[in-house]
């Protein structure tokens, strides 16, 4: 009697458990296949909170020489970027709404850093792409390691102190620029 | 007898304790350089040195390795200068400073203590 019990509720409870791993791997499938692999977000670094690593050096766009000091007074978006990573390719426009946004008002202002790419590509990419700030070449990687960037895109805030208030990696997107600016300046 | 056989271990001892914490310079900067890359994490690879990937990561940081071991800085200057740029986290080698410090001194303390005991144990059973 007992035996037969037991054997009516076996495969019950082998259907419960195949439904609820079923539903576990659907999730998971959903979640993953609904991310954005390449939004913005802010992540943990060592610099945020200091000053930020100095920069001098030419620009390789004709935008004359560029000093991180001297951007003193206003928000700076440093960019890590290279003309191969798809990412950076995507985040193009964004940046180039966000300097054009800023541009009149002066408050804030973007810089590119070259990340193991040809100067060439570079200059090629943003005579087809747009943008008109300042692009430093860094051809042995001293600010990006300065700054610890690990893969591009990667993006630091600077604040008009000139402190490092956030590290963004992936792709930047205008509307997150400028929710963090904001943020930011609200001091929160 | 016996107590010479003890001053033969305490020297072996003595010895291998010295060979093992001298700190040998590699001859060349390029050496200092290799030497220095196997203590760093390449910050986008999993489970590689900075020395053993060819991620650009860690190609600049090979060069500023070398850069900065030309401009005379020592290997602590440089592995602090990487990690106050990417964290501690790429360091394989703890400080030796603050609480993570303690990797260097405990398994000395644990050493000597082992070596307490067993000097109190042989004692004690020498008296059986």
């Amino acid at each position: 009697m007992n035996e037969a019990v037991a054997s009516r509720a076996r495969p019950r409870t082998a259907l419960w458990v195949a439904i609820a791993i079923g539903v576990a791997i659907a999730l998971l499938v959903t979640v993953l296949a609904t991310r954005d692999p390449a939004s913005s977000r802010l992540v943990r670094s060592p610099l945020v909170g200091r000053t930020a690593p100095d920069m001098d050096a030419p620009t390789i766009n004709d935008a004359g020489r560029f000093s991180l000091s001297d951007q003193r007074g206003k928000w700076l978006l440093v960019n890590f970027f290279a003309t191969w990573c798809v990412p950076c390719q995507q985040e193009h426009d964004d940046l180039v709404r966000f300097a054009a946004a800023h541009t009149g008002a002066g408050d804030a202002a973007v810089v590119s850093v070259v990340f193991s790419d040809e100067t060439s590509d570079v200059r090629k990419f943003f005579a087809r792409r747009g943008g008109d700030w300042p692009v430093v070449a860094d051809e042995n990687g001293t600010y990006a390691t300065a700054w610890g960037v690990a893969r591009v895109p990667e993006s630091y805030l600077v604040a008009p102190s000139g402190l490092v208030v956030g590290k963004i990696t992936g792709g930047v997107k205008f509307a997150f620029l400028q929710a963090q600016l904001a943020r930011f300046e609200a001091g929160r | 007898m016996r107590k010479l056989a003890w001053a033969a271990l305490g020297a072996v001892v003595a010895v291998a304790l010295v060979i093992g914490v001298t700190d040998r310079s590699p001859a060349t900067d390029e050496e200092r350089a290799h030497r220095i890359g196997r203590t760093v994490m390449c910050p986008a690879c999993s489970g590689e040195t900075v020395t053993d990937s060819q991620a650009p990561v860690a190609v600049n940081i090979r060069r500023q390795i070398s850069q900065r071991i030309s401009a005379g800085e020592s290997d602590d200057e440089i592995r602090d200068a990487l990690a106050t740029a990417y964290g501690e986290r790429v360091i394989l080698t703890p400080p030796k400073s603050g609480v993570a410090g303690l990797v260097w001194v405990l398994p000395v303390a644990a050493l000597v203590a082992a070596a307490a005991g067993l000097v109190l144990a042989f004692r004690r059973w020498s008296h059986w």
